[in-house]
């Protein structure tokens, strides 16, 4: 009884000790700079007294979240406050459905820091500022563009970009480039091509043959019955993104029809989607295609093709060809070689590569930064990310973790390793650099994605995949980021997936009635309406004649 | 007939041990799997996949060095260890008394502060008044913001309330004709009669600390105060974006051993507490508690 009674005093006394460590410290934004004076508040500002410095909060992804946010004694934070007399507090935000809630638990509290990226679960970022907006919560940015030129000019060029974040006249967010554009695309096993006397498909008939000689032949020449033509797997609605080619060489690639082809609408109502399916069924009924994919994760798909299992696939320039991708690849199959290829070309001469939605980072300004007065102090703080701190932000200090080499690229030779930028010590000094700092000019891309030998000596160059996949003929699709979504979307969108699924599976036959009841289906849940909104919000948007 | 009996029993008895040995089964298959996918290497995951069994030799602790190595590892196993000693500590002392309070049957408004305690079991306040709650209490960034809001569980109010109701009315009315009031009789003869109940409730709170998640992102803004289910998530997540990955993160794990051995680290410290509290769930509490 005793020990029992020690055991409960004990634990009292920790959590007085423990409650005491962990007494409430201010907010990094209250808190003042250490080097300065209280302010007197009746003290007017004169010429040689410098204006108190503003507080300002940044509320932001992490560009590689494992590493962490900079530490606190971070040069940055210095530069800024000495050259921008800005207190900078930044607090790296969750991805997804964590970082949404985070930002909408603030706004209810009226408590959304000062500048701030948009959120969201489903990737809706200009449907998460528009609701911000709608609540008042939001202060117009239009006036802050003509005090950063430079970020203007480099950041906010694409005007279909602006008008994205324009509403009810008002410019109220700050569109930053999206990640690099068109980096997905068709990619082939050459040397299964070149072991079986094969060339490389230009039309879904020879697309059909190639891969059913890749999964009957034994390309790989292991002796088993082992691999796929095809592999992919499910992303988004309905087949996803990843087999946009196929259902492009029929004129329908994506959802929507912007093609321009055609009126504008759901793609199922083109009398060529039917046929589009019914090939990908071939492949399906052929068993040329990975069986998993309708059931396999991104991870679990990448994880097949560095095993060997397929030779056709859709992928990501840098997922397939960086060189912490490729490794493991390269070491199972050292001879083996990836190409990229055009889209196939298809019945009626269509050929399109994916649709490019251009979806970017939105970051914006609180209201009630607007009423401190902050405007001024961010734009400026803007400005300098995209000017002097650009380096600073993106690479970190010239000469230390940097070298600009003679050709004017960023390297690393001769530098110390873990100082260098691409070190993953360095990781959380440059966090904002996909946020709010890199706009894709051609030295970050080559900075980002170097030429590399692989094992059997070969010159493995990404930004060769990447000329190709961006060269190919895509889809301009930017308009779908203002179709907002049927308030019935779960029902939709599960209506529309499943029964795509289920026809290209067989569970349900293909064929005019059961098409013609599957169309009757959606529009049953609203089909006609979501489209004509959809319709009007693009005209509404100046994206449709 | 006997013989039949017999028969029968024994037919049962089987039947149960395939049944038991099925659900078994069920349970022990996923948790080997997971361990399998912790320890296997990174080229035979490329080559082939996950196996169900590895030889001994090809065994890696790699995903685990490259968690339990990774430099912030330590501060947020830290920051994990004290949001649980604390949060079970600060969750305890609030829960006993309110239970004790609940057990006494002469309380003055014991049935509204019942009705009180089950209306906030029934109905929940959601998340934005908890939200202005905290930031009005100006406690973001502080471990209270985590550990107070669910200091008090319903439940596990109402289960130890229980408890102490089970506890013969005579012991503490002993004590009150010795002159001890009701702290004195909570302190001297219900806590050294309730170690069952106590480290049953604090085990519950404390696994429920050890794995919050979704707080620590929502009222933290400091990466140090972060603790470990957040810092793995972060990890899993980066490994996931790997087409985004242009730095030198050569990992020599698979996304999925990350995962598997995130899952067998954050297990681990319960796994090995729950044997040594489970010998008090079900030991005897009143052995010669009541002389006749």
């Amino acid at each position: 009884m005793k020990s029992w009674k020690m055991i409960f005093i004990v634990c009292l006394l920790v959590v007085s000790q423990v409650l005491a460590s962990c007494a409430p410290a201010a907010t990094p934004t209250e808190e003042p700079a250490a080097t300065e004076a209280p302010a007197e508040p009746t003290v007017e500002p004169s010429p040689t007294t410098p204006p108190e410095p503003v507080d300002i909060v940044l509320w932001a992804q992490a560009t590689v979240t494992e590493a962490g946010a900079p530490p606190d004694d971070w040069v940055a934070y210095d530069i800024i406050r000495e050259e921008l007399n800005i207190n900078l507090t930044y607090v790296i935000v969750p991805t997804g459905a964590d970082g949404e809630a985070k930002i909408n638990a603030a706004a209810a509290a009226n408590d959304l820091p000062d500048l701030f990226q948009m959120v969201s679960a489903n990737n809706d970022n200009r449907g998460a500022l528009l609701r911000l907006v709608d609540l008042g919560l939001m202060a117009p940015v239009g006036d802050m563009m003509p005090l950063m030129p430079e970020r203007v000019k480099l950041h906010y060029n694409d005007q279909l970009a602006l008008d994205l974040v324009t509403f009810y006249g008002e410019q109220y967010g700050l569109p930053e480039p999206p990640p690099i554009p068109k980096r997905e695309g068709l990619v082939i096993r050459k040397d299964w091509l070149d072991k079986l006397g094969l060339d490389v498909p230009t039309t879904p008939e020879e697309l059909f043959a190639v891969a059913e000689a890749f999964t009957t032949q034994d390309p790989d020449g292991n002796g088993k019955n082992d691999t796929y033509g095809f592999g992919g797997f499910l992303n988004g609605e309905g087949l996803g993104t990843r087999f946009d080619f196929i259902m492009g060489a029929y004129g329908v690639p994506g959802v929507w029809n912007f093609t321009g082809n055609g009126d504008f609408g759901l793609n199922v109502r083109s009398e060529n989607y039917p046929e589009a399916l019914a090939y990908f069924k071939s492949l399906v009924d052929a068993k040329v295609i990975d069986p998993d994919w309708p059931t396999l994760t991104r991870d679990d798909f990448r994880a097949r093709w560095k095993q060997g299992s397929f030779g056709i696939m859709w992928e990501d320039f840098a997922a397939l060809t960086n060189k912490s991708n490729y490794e493991p690849f390269d070491t199972n199959f050292p001879d083996a070689e990836w190409i990229p290829v055009a889209a196939p070309t298809g019945p009626d001469g269509d050929t399109y590569y994916g649709v490019y939605t251009g979806r970017g980072q939105i970051f914006g300004v609180s209201q009630k930064a607007a009423d401190d007065g902050k405007k001024e102090a961010i734009a400026r703080l803007l400005e300098w990310m995209a000017t002097d701190g650009y380096y600073l932000l993106g690479f970190g200090e010239e000469g230390v973790n940097f070298i600009i080499d003679d050709n004017g690229n960023i390297s690393t030779e001769g530098l110390d390793p873990v100082q260098a930028y691409t070190a993953p010590e360095r990781q959380p000094y440059t966090q904002m650099r996909n946020q709010l700092i890199f706009y894709n000019s051609e030295q970050e891309i080559v900075a980002r994605y170097p030429t590399y030998e692989t094992i059997a000596g070969r010159l493995m160059d990404p930004m060769a995949f990447l000329g190709f996949f961006q060269n190919e003929p895509w889809v301009d699709g930017r308009g779908i980021q203002v179709i907002l979504p049927p308030a019935n979307a779960a029902d939709f969108n599960r209506y529309y997936t499943e029964g795509l699924i289920q026809f290209v599976l067989g569970q349900k036959e293909l064929n005019d009635e059961t098409w013609a009841e599957y169309l009757a289906g959606l529009d049953s849940l609203g089909a006609a309406d979501y489209e004509a909104a959809a319709q009007q919000s693009l005209i509404d948007a100046g994206l449709l004649k | 007939m006997l013989r039949s009996k017999t028969r029968d029993a024994i037919l049962f008895q089987i039947g149960l041990a395939v049944f038991l040995t099925i659900i078994l089964l069920l349970i022990l298959l996923p948790f080997w799997r997971v361990i399998v996918t912790a320890f296997i290497p990174l080229d035979i995951y490329t080559r082939e996949g996950i196996p169900f069994f590895l030889s001994p030799t090809e065994w890696t602790f790699e995903a685990f060095n490259q968690l339990l190595g990774h430099s912030m590892f330590p501060r947020a196993a830290l920051n994990s260890i004290i949001i649980t000693l604390l949060g079970t500590a600060i969750s305890l002392v609030l829960t006993v008394p309110l239970a004790y309070g609940l057990s006494t049957r002469n309380l003055p408004g014991r049935k509204l502060l019942m009705t009180l305690v089950l209306f906030v079991y029934l109905f929940s306040p959601g998340l934005i008044p908890i939200y202005l709650l905290i930031t009005g209490m100006n406690l973001t960034n502080n471990y209270l913001a985590i550990i107070l809001p669910p200091a008090v569980s319903v439940y596990n109010t109402l289960v130890m309330m229980s408890f102490f109701e089970g506890l013969p009315e005579d012991l503490k009315d002993a004590a009150r004709i010795d002159g001890a009031n009701e702290l004195q009789v909570l302190w001297h003869v219900i806590l050294p009669l309730s170690k069952p109940i106590l480290l049953t409730i604090g085990l519950f709170y404390a696994v429920y600390f050890w794995n919050e998640f979704f707080t620590p992102l929502l009222y933290l803004n400091d990466n140090d105060l972060m603790p470990l289910p957040v810092l793995l998530r972060n990890i899993l997540i980066s490994a996931s974006f790997n087409e985004y990955v242009e730095y030198n993160a050569f990992s020599s794990s698979s996304i999925e051993s990350l995962k598997a051995a995130g899952v067998l680290i954050t297990m681990i410290p319960m796994l090995l507490v729950y044997p040594w509290i489970q010998r008090y769930f079900t030991k005897g509490t009143l052995v010669g508690g009541v002389k006749g």
